[in-house]
Protein backbone atom coordinates (compact mmCIF):
# COMPACT_ATOMS: atom_id res chain seq x y z
CA UNK A 1 0.00 0.00 0.00
CA UNK A 2 2.56 2.87 1.03
CA UNK A 3 5.12 1.72 -2.41
CA UNK A 4 1.79 2.63 -4.02
CA UNK A 5 0.90 5.64 -2.11
CA UNK A 6 4.57 6.41 -2.70
CA UNK A 7 4.94 5.80 -7.13
CA UNK A 8 1.70 7.89 -6.79
CA UNK A 9 3.43 10.59 -5.08
CA UNK A 10 6.58 10.70 -7.10
CA UNK A 11 4.07 10.67 -10.25
CA UNK A 12 2.30 13.85 -8.76
CA UNK A 13 5.71 15.43 -7.90
CA UNK A 14 7.30 14.65 -11.16
CA UNK A 15 4.11 16.63 -13.29
CA UNK A 16 3.93 19.14 -10.49
CA UNK A 17 7.48 19.42 -10.48
CA UNK A 18 8.17 20.17 -14.16
CA UNK A 19 5.40 22.65 -13.53
CA UNK A 20 7.05 24.71 -10.74
CA UNK A 21 10.34 24.59 -13.11
CA UNK A 22 8.80 26.28 -15.76
CA UNK A 23 7.86 29.04 -13.12
CA UNK A 24 11.43 29.11 -12.01
CA UNK A 25 12.93 28.74 -15.55
CA UNK A 26 10.85 31.97 -16.23
CA UNK A 27 11.60 33.91 -13.65
CA UNK A 28 15.33 32.86 -13.58
CA UNK A 29 15.41 34.32 -17.20
CA UNK A 30 14.25 37.76 -15.66
CA UNK A 31 17.02 37.70 -12.74
CA UNK A 32 19.62 36.24 -14.88
CA UNK A 33 19.44 38.82 -17.46
CA UNK A 34 18.27 41.72 -15.76
CA UNK A 35 19.09 41.24 -12.18
CA UNK A 36 15.18 42.05 -11.73
CA UNK A 37 13.57 40.38 -9.03
CA UNK A 38 10.19 39.89 -10.19
CA UNK A 39 8.04 39.59 -7.01
CA UNK A 40 4.48 39.95 -9.49
CA UNK A 41 5.41 36.49 -11.34
CA UNK A 42 3.35 34.26 -9.55
CA UNK A 43 -0.13 36.75 -10.78
CA UNK A 44 0.93 36.66 -14.15
CA UNK A 45 0.78 32.40 -13.77
CA UNK A 46 -2.75 32.76 -11.74
CA UNK A 47 -3.74 35.25 -14.57
CA UNK A 48 -2.93 32.22 -16.99
CA UNK A 49 -5.26 30.14 -15.05
CA UNK A 50 -7.92 32.95 -15.25
CA UNK A 51 -7.24 33.46 -19.03
CA UNK A 52 -7.58 29.78 -19.76
CA UNK A 53 -10.77 29.91 -17.60
CA UNK A 54 -12.39 32.69 -19.67
CA UNK A 55 -11.32 31.46 -23.09
CA UNK A 56 -12.61 27.79 -22.09
CA UNK A 57 -16.07 29.87 -20.98
CA UNK A 58 -16.47 31.49 -23.93
CA UNK A 59 -15.62 29.02 -26.71
CA UNK A 60 -16.02 25.40 -25.07
CA UNK A 61 -12.81 24.48 -27.37
CA UNK A 62 -10.16 22.48 -25.43
CA UNK A 63 -8.18 24.22 -23.17
CA UNK A 64 -4.94 23.35 -24.44
CA UNK A 65 -5.62 25.52 -27.80
CA UNK A 66 -5.18 28.59 -25.45
CA UNK A 67 -1.67 27.80 -25.08
CA UNK A 68 -0.59 29.84 -28.26
CA UNK A 69 -3.04 32.73 -27.51
CA UNK A 70 -2.24 32.65 -23.92
CA UNK A 71 1.77 32.99 -24.93
CA UNK A 72 1.14 35.60 -27.65
CA UNK A 73 -0.86 38.08 -25.23
CA UNK A 74 1.27 37.80 -22.28
CA UNK A 75 5.00 38.14 -23.99
CA UNK A 76 3.51 41.28 -25.20
CA UNK A 77 2.23 42.28 -22.10
CA UNK A 78 5.22 41.20 -20.96
CA UNK A 79 7.23 43.67 -23.42
CA UNK A 80 5.04 46.37 -22.05
CA UNK A 81 5.54 46.22 -18.77
CA UNK A 82 9.49 45.78 -19.44
CA UNK A 83 9.25 49.37 -21.05
CA UNK A 84 7.07 50.54 -18.30
CA UNK A 85 9.11 49.97 -15.85
CA UNK A 86 12.60 47.56 -16.21
CA UNK A 87 15.11 50.61 -18.27
CA UNK A 88 14.35 53.15 -15.22
CA UNK A 89 15.34 50.42 -12.57
CA UNK A 90 18.15 49.28 -14.39
CA UNK A 91 19.92 52.93 -13.99
CA UNK A 92 19.26 52.51 -10.10
CA UNK A 93 21.78 51.99 -7.69
CA UNK A 94 20.19 48.96 -6.52
CA UNK A 95 18.33 47.19 -9.21
CA UNK A 96 17.39 44.24 -7.42
CA UNK A 97 15.78 46.29 -4.27
CA UNK A 98 14.04 48.55 -6.67
CA UNK A 99 13.04 45.91 -8.26
CA UNK A 100 11.60 44.02 -5.49
CA UNK A 101 9.62 46.83 -4.44
CA UNK A 102 8.20 48.07 -7.92
CA UNK A 103 7.07 43.95 -8.49
CA UNK A 104 5.24 43.87 -5.22
CA UNK A 105 3.86 46.91 -6.26
CA UNK A 106 2.71 45.32 -9.89
CA UNK A 107 1.98 42.10 -7.62
CA UNK A 108 -1.05 44.12 -5.36
CA UNK A 109 -2.43 45.76 -8.74
CA UNK A 110 -2.49 42.38 -10.65
CA UNK A 111 -4.18 40.66 -7.48
CA UNK A 112 -6.61 43.72 -7.07
CA UNK A 113 -7.29 43.35 -10.69
CA UNK A 114 -7.94 40.11 -10.70
CA UNK A 115 -10.30 40.80 -8.19
CA UNK A 116 -12.29 43.23 -9.91
CA UNK A 117 -12.65 41.05 -12.35
CA UNK A 118 -13.27 37.47 -11.30
CA UNK A 119 -14.19 38.46 -7.69
CA UNK A 120 -13.21 36.57 -4.70
CA UNK A 121 -14.17 33.17 -4.98
CA UNK A 122 -11.95 30.14 -6.40
CA UNK A 123 -12.36 29.46 -9.88
CA UNK A 124 -11.90 26.37 -11.08
CA UNK A 125 -11.54 25.12 -14.99
CA UNK A 126 -14.64 22.62 -15.78
CA UNK A 127 -13.20 20.64 -18.74
CA UNK A 128 -13.13 16.76 -18.19
CA UNK A 129 -10.82 14.66 -19.82
CA UNK A 130 -12.25 11.11 -21.01
CA UNK A 131 -10.74 9.00 -19.51
CA UNK A 132 -10.58 11.31 -16.64
CA UNK A 133 -8.12 8.60 -15.24
CA UNK A 134 -5.70 6.28 -16.37
CA UNK A 135 -4.70 3.08 -14.73
CA UNK A 136 -1.22 1.52 -14.61
CA UNK A 137 -1.03 -2.15 -12.09
CA UNK A 138 -2.70 -0.23 -8.99
CA UNK A 139 -1.48 3.51 -10.08
CA UNK A 140 -4.15 6.33 -10.76
CA UNK A 141 -2.79 9.11 -12.69
CA UNK A 142 -5.43 11.82 -13.69
CA UNK A 143 -5.42 12.22 -17.73
CA UNK A 144 -5.42 15.99 -16.83
CA UNK A 145 -2.30 15.83 -15.10
CA UNK A 146 -0.48 13.25 -17.58
CA UNK A 147 -1.94 16.37 -20.87
CA UNK A 148 -0.39 18.89 -18.41
CA UNK A 149 3.09 17.24 -18.42
CA UNK A 150 3.07 16.24 -22.00
CA UNK A 151 2.54 20.22 -22.42
CA UNK A 152 5.25 21.15 -20.30
CA UNK A 153 7.67 18.86 -21.47
CA UNK A 154 6.86 19.82 -25.48
CA UNK A 155 7.07 23.57 -23.67
CA UNK A 156 10.41 22.44 -21.85
CA UNK A 157 11.77 21.42 -25.45
CA UNK A 158 10.91 24.31 -27.28
CA UNK A 159 12.86 26.31 -24.80
CA UNK A 160 15.67 24.31 -24.54
CA UNK A 161 15.63 24.63 -28.62
CA UNK A 162 15.60 27.96 -28.13
CA UNK A 163 18.13 29.17 -25.53
CA UNK A 164 20.52 26.06 -27.01
CA UNK A 165 20.17 26.11 -30.84
CA UNK A 166 18.88 29.68 -31.53
CA UNK A 167 21.21 32.70 -31.80
CA UNK A 168 18.54 34.81 -29.92
CA UNK A 169 18.92 32.05 -27.07
CA UNK A 170 22.34 31.44 -27.02
CA UNK A 171 22.51 35.48 -26.96
CA UNK A 172 20.43 35.56 -23.97
CA UNK A 173 22.02 33.20 -22.36
CA UNK A 174 25.70 35.26 -22.44
CA UNK A 175 23.89 38.05 -21.39
CA UNK A 176 22.99 36.16 -17.95
CA UNK A 177 26.73 34.63 -18.09
CA UNK A 178 28.18 38.10 -18.62
CA UNK A 179 25.29 41.59 -18.74
CA UNK A 180 28.53 43.86 -19.69
CA UNK A 181 30.37 41.98 -22.10
CA UNK A 182 27.81 41.00 -24.26
CA UNK A 183 27.06 45.20 -24.64
CA UNK A 184 30.44 45.45 -25.19
CA UNK A 185 30.68 43.25 -28.31
CA UNK A 186 27.77 45.33 -29.98
CA UNK A 187 24.52 44.10 -29.11
CA UNK A 188 21.93 46.29 -27.82
CA UNK A 189 21.31 45.23 -23.91
CA UNK A 190 17.58 46.77 -24.17
CA UNK A 191 16.06 44.78 -26.55
CA UNK A 192 17.79 41.28 -25.70
CA UNK A 193 16.00 42.30 -22.17
CA UNK A 194 12.82 43.37 -23.67
CA UNK A 195 12.83 39.85 -25.53
CA UNK A 196 13.41 37.99 -22.76
CA UNK A 197 11.05 39.96 -20.25
CA UNK A 198 8.60 39.09 -22.92
CA UNK A 199 9.42 35.15 -23.26
CA UNK A 200 9.27 34.98 -19.52
CA UNK A 201 5.94 36.69 -18.93
CA UNK A 202 4.97 34.83 -21.78
CA UNK A 203 5.68 31.67 -20.15
CA UNK A 204 4.58 32.31 -16.67
CA UNK A 205 1.18 32.78 -18.02
CA UNK A 206 1.69 29.65 -20.19
CA UNK A 207 2.34 27.41 -17.16
CA UNK A 208 -0.49 29.25 -16.17
CA UNK A 209 -2.69 27.40 -18.30
CA UNK A 210 -1.24 23.81 -17.55
CA UNK A 211 -1.49 24.46 -13.65
CA UNK A 212 -5.49 25.32 -14.34
CA UNK A 213 -5.73 21.55 -15.58
CA UNK A 214 -4.29 20.38 -12.94
CA UNK A 215 -4.76 22.20 -9.70
CA UNK A 216 -8.78 22.21 -8.60
CA UNK A 217 -9.23 25.64 -7.93
CA UNK A 218 -7.45 28.84 -8.42
CA UNK A 219 -8.21 32.58 -6.84
CA UNK A 220 -7.06 36.36 -7.59
CA UNK A 221 -4.58 36.34 -4.78
CA UNK A 222 -2.89 32.36 -5.23
CA UNK A 223 -0.11 34.41 -6.74
CA UNK A 224 2.15 35.17 -3.92
CA UNK A 225 2.27 30.78 -3.47
CA UNK A 226 3.61 30.22 -6.68
CA UNK A 227 6.15 33.67 -6.97
CA UNK A 228 7.30 31.92 -3.67
CA UNK A 229 7.66 28.49 -5.26
CA UNK A 230 9.60 30.43 -8.29
CA UNK A 231 12.27 31.84 -5.80
CA UNK A 232 12.63 28.02 -4.22
CA UNK A 233 13.47 26.83 -7.20
CA UNK A 234 15.72 28.96 -8.59
CA UNK A 235 18.15 29.15 -5.25
CA UNK A 236 17.48 25.13 -5.20
CA UNK A 237 18.90 24.75 -9.18
CA UNK A 238 21.47 27.80 -8.67
CA UNK A 239 20.36 31.29 -9.46
CA UNK A 240 20.67 32.41 -13.67
CA UNK A 241 20.70 28.84 -14.68
CA UNK A 242 17.34 28.03 -16.72
CA UNK A 243 17.79 23.95 -16.61
CA UNK A 244 18.83 23.99 -12.96
CA UNK A 245 15.11 25.94 -12.51
CA UNK A 246 13.77 23.08 -14.32
CA UNK A 247 15.86 20.41 -11.70
CA UNK A 248 15.29 22.63 -8.71
CA UNK A 249 11.30 22.31 -9.57
CA UNK A 250 11.43 18.49 -10.30
CA UNK A 251 12.99 18.18 -6.89
CA UNK A 252 10.59 20.62 -4.95
CA UNK A 253 7.32 18.77 -6.36
CA UNK A 254 8.68 15.60 -5.51
CA UNK A 255 9.67 16.38 -2.11
CA UNK A 256 5.91 18.10 -1.44
CA UNK A 257 4.39 15.35 -2.86
CA UNK A 258 6.09 12.48 -1.27
CA UNK A 259 6.08 14.27 1.85
CA UNK A 260 2.35 14.48 1.73
CA UNK A 261 2.50 10.18 1.88
CA UNK A 262 4.34 10.30 5.35
CA UNK A 263 2.89 13.47 7.00
CA UNK A 264 0.30 15.60 7.88
CA UNK A 265 -0.82 17.64 4.47
CA UNK A 266 -0.06 20.94 6.63
CA UNK A 267 3.14 19.74 7.37
CA UNK A 268 4.29 18.89 3.87
CA UNK A 269 4.44 22.26 2.29
CA UNK A 270 7.10 22.99 5.05
CA UNK A 271 9.29 20.65 3.22
CA UNK A 272 10.47 21.95 0.27
CA UNK A 273 11.31 25.09 2.31
CA UNK A 274 13.21 22.92 4.70
CA UNK A 275 15.13 21.31 1.30
CA UNK A 276 15.62 25.12 0.46
CA UNK A 277 16.90 26.46 3.88
CA UNK A 278 19.61 22.72 3.29
CA UNK A 279 20.51 24.15 0.25
CA UNK A 280 21.55 27.80 1.20
CA UNK A 281 23.37 26.61 4.19
CA UNK A 282 25.24 23.11 2.25
CA UNK A 283 24.88 23.78 -1.25
CA UNK A 284 24.50 28.15 -1.15
CA UNK A 285 24.87 28.22 -5.56
CA UNK A 286 22.23 25.69 -5.64
CA UNK A 287 22.14 21.87 -5.81
CA UNK A 288 23.62 21.99 -9.54
CA UNK A 289 25.45 25.29 -8.15
CA UNK A 290 28.70 23.80 -9.95
CA UNK A 291 27.16 23.72 -13.15
CA UNK A 292 25.24 26.63 -12.90
CA UNK A 293 28.67 28.80 -11.26
CA UNK A 294 30.83 27.60 -13.69
CA UNK B 1 32.53 47.28 -40.72
CA UNK B 2 30.28 45.28 -41.65
CA UNK B 3 26.84 47.30 -43.50
CA UNK B 4 25.27 44.38 -43.25
CA UNK B 5 24.94 44.34 -39.19
CA UNK B 6 24.27 47.78 -38.76
CA UNK B 7 21.38 49.27 -37.97
CA UNK B 8 21.16 53.12 -36.71
CA UNK B 9 24.66 53.49 -35.73
CA UNK B 10 25.89 53.20 -39.38
CA UNK B 11 29.66 52.79 -39.90
CA UNK B 12 31.31 56.56 -39.82
CA UNK B 13 32.88 56.96 -43.22
CA UNK B 14 36.38 58.04 -43.35
CA UNK B 15 37.89 62.02 -44.59
CA UNK B 16 40.60 62.21 -46.16
CA UNK B 17 43.31 63.40 -44.25
CA UNK B 18 41.13 63.68 -40.71
CA UNK B 19 42.54 61.43 -38.05
CA UNK B 20 40.32 58.22 -37.52
CA UNK B 21 39.84 58.91 -33.91
CA UNK B 22 40.29 62.58 -31.90
CA UNK B 23 40.39 62.57 -28.45
CA UNK B 24 40.52 66.43 -26.77
CA UNK B 25 40.93 67.65 -23.31
CA UNK B 26 39.09 64.44 -21.98
CA UNK B 27 38.88 64.20 -18.46
CA UNK B 28 36.89 61.57 -16.28
CA UNK B 29 36.17 62.01 -12.66
CA UNK B 30 35.41 59.48 -9.68
CA UNK B 31 34.13 61.35 -6.64
CA UNK B 32 37.35 63.25 -5.53
CA UNK B 33 39.98 61.29 -7.63
CA UNK B 34 41.17 62.83 -11.36
CA UNK B 35 41.44 59.28 -13.10
CA UNK B 36 42.13 61.30 -16.38
CA UNK B 37 43.57 64.99 -16.66
CA UNK B 38 42.60 66.91 -19.83
CA UNK B 39 44.00 64.78 -22.11
CA UNK B 40 44.28 65.17 -26.22
CA UNK B 41 45.12 62.65 -28.80
CA UNK B 42 44.74 61.40 -32.43
CA UNK B 43 44.91 57.79 -33.85
CA UNK B 44 45.35 58.10 -37.60
CA UNK B 45 44.08 55.75 -40.02
CA UNK B 46 45.70 52.43 -40.10
CA UNK B 47 47.80 53.42 -36.93
CA UNK B 48 48.58 51.72 -33.84
CA UNK B 49 48.98 54.02 -30.77
CA UNK B 50 50.74 52.66 -27.82
CA UNK B 51 49.34 53.82 -24.48
CA UNK B 52 51.93 53.02 -21.73
CA UNK B 53 52.41 54.67 -18.06
CA UNK B 54 52.62 52.56 -14.81
CA UNK B 55 49.51 50.97 -13.19
CA UNK B 56 46.70 53.59 -12.06
CA UNK B 57 47.77 56.11 -14.81
CA UNK B 58 44.71 56.25 -16.54
CA UNK B 59 45.29 53.88 -19.54
CA UNK B 60 42.21 52.14 -18.81
CA UNK B 61 40.03 54.22 -18.15
CA UNK B 62 40.95 55.98 -21.57
CA UNK B 63 39.52 53.13 -23.27
CA UNK B 64 36.34 52.51 -20.79
CA UNK B 65 36.03 56.45 -21.96
CA UNK B 66 36.35 55.62 -25.78
CA UNK B 67 34.16 52.62 -25.78
CA UNK B 68 31.33 54.15 -23.53
CA UNK B 69 32.33 51.87 -20.63
CA UNK B 70 32.49 55.22 -18.87
CA UNK B 71 30.89 58.70 -19.31
CA UNK B 72 33.59 60.92 -19.70
CA UNK B 73 32.86 63.97 -17.02
CA UNK B 74 34.25 66.70 -20.16
CA UNK B 75 35.78 66.46 -23.09
CA UNK B 76 35.23 65.04 -26.74
CA UNK B 77 35.75 62.04 -28.02
CA UNK B 78 35.59 61.38 -32.29
CA UNK B 79 35.33 58.58 -34.53
CA UNK B 80 36.05 60.22 -37.97
CA UNK B 81 34.19 63.26 -37.15
CA UNK B 82 31.51 61.78 -34.93
CA UNK B 83 30.88 62.26 -31.48
CA UNK B 84 31.21 59.45 -29.11
CA UNK B 85 30.34 60.85 -25.56
CA UNK B 86 27.09 60.13 -24.47
CA UNK B 87 26.39 56.66 -27.06
CA UNK B 88 26.06 53.08 -25.37
CA UNK B 89 28.53 50.66 -25.74
CA UNK B 90 26.73 48.78 -28.40
CA UNK B 91 26.64 51.83 -30.17
CA UNK B 92 29.85 52.66 -30.59
CA UNK B 93 31.08 49.05 -31.08
CA UNK B 94 28.66 48.77 -34.36
CA UNK B 95 30.38 51.93 -34.98
CA UNK B 96 33.50 50.46 -35.43
CA UNK B 97 35.39 50.18 -32.45
CA UNK B 98 36.04 46.58 -30.78
CA UNK B 99 37.57 45.82 -27.57
CA UNK B 100 39.70 42.98 -26.00
CA UNK B 101 39.68 43.36 -21.49
CA UNK B 102 43.09 42.62 -19.31
CA UNK B 103 40.91 39.76 -18.26
CA UNK B 104 39.30 38.25 -21.28
CA UNK B 105 35.41 38.56 -21.17
CA UNK B 106 34.12 36.15 -22.86
CA UNK B 107 30.85 34.00 -22.29
CA UNK B 108 32.12 30.95 -20.00
CA UNK B 109 29.77 28.83 -20.95
CA UNK B 110 29.42 28.96 -24.77
CA UNK B 111 31.42 27.31 -26.91
CA UNK B 112 34.58 29.18 -28.90
CA UNK B 113 31.92 29.14 -32.16
CA UNK B 114 29.20 30.55 -30.26
CA UNK B 115 31.29 32.92 -28.44
CA UNK B 116 32.10 34.56 -32.13
CA UNK B 117 28.51 34.81 -33.21
CA UNK B 118 26.71 36.35 -30.20
CA UNK B 119 27.95 39.31 -31.59
CA UNK B 120 26.48 39.32 -35.06
CA UNK B 121 23.09 38.47 -33.39
CA UNK B 122 21.28 40.69 -36.42
CA UNK B 123 23.26 39.84 -39.33
CA UNK B 124 21.38 39.58 -42.16
CA UNK B 125 23.59 36.39 -43.26
CA UNK B 126 22.24 33.08 -42.76
CA UNK B 127 23.44 31.37 -39.08
CA UNK B 128 25.53 28.64 -41.48
CA UNK B 129 27.53 31.85 -42.97
CA UNK B 130 28.34 33.24 -39.72
CA UNK B 131 29.36 29.91 -37.98
CA UNK B 132 31.88 29.48 -41.70
CA UNK B 133 33.22 32.81 -40.78
CA UNK B 134 33.73 32.15 -36.97
CA UNK B 135 35.13 28.18 -37.77
CA UNK B 136 37.70 30.36 -40.57
CA UNK B 137 38.85 33.06 -37.86
CA UNK B 138 39.58 29.81 -35.24
CA UNK B 139 40.86 27.82 -37.50
CA UNK B 140 43.40 30.78 -38.64
CA UNK B 141 44.59 30.25 -34.83
CA UNK B 142 44.60 27.08 -34.71
CA UNK B 143 41.74 26.41 -32.47
CA UNK B 144 38.78 25.24 -34.95
CA UNK B 145 39.94 21.88 -33.22
CA UNK B 146 38.53 23.09 -30.11
CA UNK B 147 35.74 24.95 -31.64
CA UNK B 148 33.36 23.17 -29.55
CA UNK B 149 34.86 23.46 -26.28
CA UNK B 150 33.17 25.92 -23.60
CA UNK B 151 35.11 29.21 -23.44
CA UNK B 152 36.18 28.29 -19.72
CA UNK B 153 38.22 25.65 -20.73
CA UNK B 154 40.63 27.51 -22.33
CA UNK B 155 44.21 28.75 -20.93
CA UNK B 156 44.18 33.13 -19.85
CA UNK B 157 45.79 32.94 -23.44
CA UNK B 158 43.66 31.38 -25.58
CA UNK B 159 40.91 33.13 -23.91
CA UNK B 160 42.26 36.28 -24.74
CA UNK B 161 42.96 35.66 -28.79
CA UNK B 162 39.37 33.68 -28.44
CA UNK B 163 38.56 37.54 -27.42
CA UNK B 164 39.90 39.21 -30.29
CA UNK B 165 38.88 37.01 -32.96
CA UNK B 166 35.22 37.79 -31.39
CA UNK B 167 35.83 41.43 -31.84
CA UNK B 168 37.01 40.60 -35.74
CA UNK B 169 33.39 39.10 -36.28
CA UNK B 170 32.29 42.78 -36.25
CA UNK B 171 34.83 44.27 -38.57
CA UNK B 172 35.35 46.92 -36.98
CA UNK B 173 37.89 49.57 -37.83
CA UNK B 174 39.57 50.62 -34.35
CA UNK B 175 40.65 47.78 -31.88
CA UNK B 176 41.80 48.79 -28.22
CA UNK B 177 43.87 46.21 -27.14
CA UNK B 178 43.84 46.37 -23.19
CA UNK B 179 47.14 44.38 -21.77
CA UNK B 180 47.07 41.45 -24.76
CA UNK B 181 50.02 40.39 -23.94
CA UNK B 182 49.90 40.05 -20.02
CA UNK B 183 50.37 36.15 -18.65
CA UNK B 184 50.22 34.91 -21.99
CA UNK B 185 52.96 31.98 -22.84
CA UNK B 186 55.76 32.66 -25.44
CA UNK B 187 53.84 30.87 -28.28
CA UNK B 188 50.31 32.49 -28.07
CA UNK B 189 51.85 36.38 -27.66
CA UNK B 190 53.38 35.47 -31.51
CA UNK B 191 50.28 34.30 -32.60
CA UNK B 192 48.24 37.08 -31.07
CA UNK B 193 51.33 39.75 -32.50
CA UNK B 194 50.92 37.81 -35.82
CA UNK B 195 47.13 38.52 -35.93
CA UNK B 196 47.65 42.28 -34.75
CA UNK B 197 49.79 43.06 -37.72
CA UNK B 198 47.89 40.84 -40.28
CA UNK B 199 44.47 43.11 -38.87
CA UNK B 200 46.86 46.43 -39.46
CA UNK B 201 48.10 45.05 -42.87
CA UNK B 202 43.99 45.09 -44.10
CA UNK B 203 43.67 48.49 -42.73
CA UNK B 204 42.61 48.45 -39.13
CA UNK B 205 44.22 50.59 -36.57
CA UNK B 206 44.80 49.97 -33.00
CA UNK B 207 45.02 51.33 -29.21
CA UNK B 208 47.38 49.45 -27.91
CA UNK B 209 47.79 49.41 -23.62
CA UNK B 210 50.69 47.02 -22.24
CA UNK B 211 53.25 46.42 -19.86
CA UNK B 212 55.06 44.70 -22.06
CA UNK B 213 57.37 47.92 -23.25
CA UNK B 214 59.18 45.58 -25.95
CA UNK B 215 56.06 44.84 -27.65
CA UNK B 216 54.41 48.16 -27.63
CA UNK B 217 57.99 49.91 -28.70
CA UNK B 218 58.15 47.57 -31.50
CA UNK B 219 54.58 47.93 -32.38
CA UNK B 220 53.37 51.36 -32.16
CA UNK B 221 54.26 54.38 -34.63
CA UNK B 222 53.31 56.77 -32.07
CA UNK B 223 53.56 56.51 -27.97
CA UNK B 224 51.27 58.13 -25.39
CA UNK B 225 52.71 58.64 -21.66
CA UNK B 226 50.53 58.67 -18.72
CA UNK B 227 51.39 59.50 -15.21
CA UNK B 228 48.77 59.69 -12.53
CA UNK B 229 46.22 60.87 -14.92
CA UNK B 230 48.23 63.04 -17.08
CA UNK B 231 49.94 62.97 -20.60
CA UNK B 232 54.03 63.10 -19.79
CA UNK B 233 55.34 62.67 -23.31
CA UNK B 234 54.53 61.51 -26.43
CA UNK B 235 56.25 60.67 -29.60
CA UNK B 236 58.21 57.56 -31.38
CA UNK B 237 60.12 54.56 -29.00
CA UNK B 238 63.25 56.69 -29.78
CA UNK B 239 61.76 59.48 -28.39
CA UNK B 240 59.91 57.86 -25.56
CA UNK B 241 63.07 55.88 -24.41
CA UNK B 242 64.99 59.03 -24.20
CA UNK B 243 62.44 61.62 -22.23
CA UNK B 244 64.13 62.07 -18.94
CA UNK B 245 59.85 62.64 -17.65
CA UNK B 246 59.38 59.07 -19.01
CA UNK B 247 62.71 57.73 -17.20
CA UNK B 248 61.66 59.63 -13.89
CA UNK B 249 57.51 58.61 -14.06
CA UNK B 250 58.79 54.93 -14.48
CA UNK B 251 62.17 54.58 -12.51
CA UNK B 252 62.00 57.33 -9.95
CA UNK B 253 64.87 59.57 -9.69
Amino acid sequence: MITTLLVQALISGLILGALYGLIGCSLTIIYGTMRIVNFSHGEFVVAGCYAVFVFFTATHLHPLLAVPLVFIGFFGLGMCLYFLFVPRLSRSDDPEVASFLTFYGVSLMAGATLLYFFEADTRSLNYIFRPSVFKIGSIFIPTAQLVALAAGLVIIGILTWFLYRTIHGKALRAAIMNRDAIQIVGVNINSLSALAFGLAIGLAGTTGVLLALVFPAFGPFSGIDFTLIGFVVIVLGGLGHPVGAIIGGIVFGVAEQVAIVFLPQSLSHAVGFLILIATIALRPAGLFGKVAMR
Amino acid sequence: MNAAIAGDSAPVQAETGAPMLEVKSLRKVFGGLVAVDTISFDVPENSILGLIGVNGSGKTTIMNCINGIYLATEGSIKLRGRELIGLKPHEIARLGIGRTFQVPRLFRRLTLTENLIVPVLDDRRSDRELTEKAEKLLADVDLYRIRDNYAEELSGGQQKLVELLRVMMLDPDLILLDEPFAGVHPNLCKVFLDQILKLKDSGKSFILVSHDLTSVYSLSEHLLVLNQGRKIAEGNAREIQTNPDVIEAFLGR
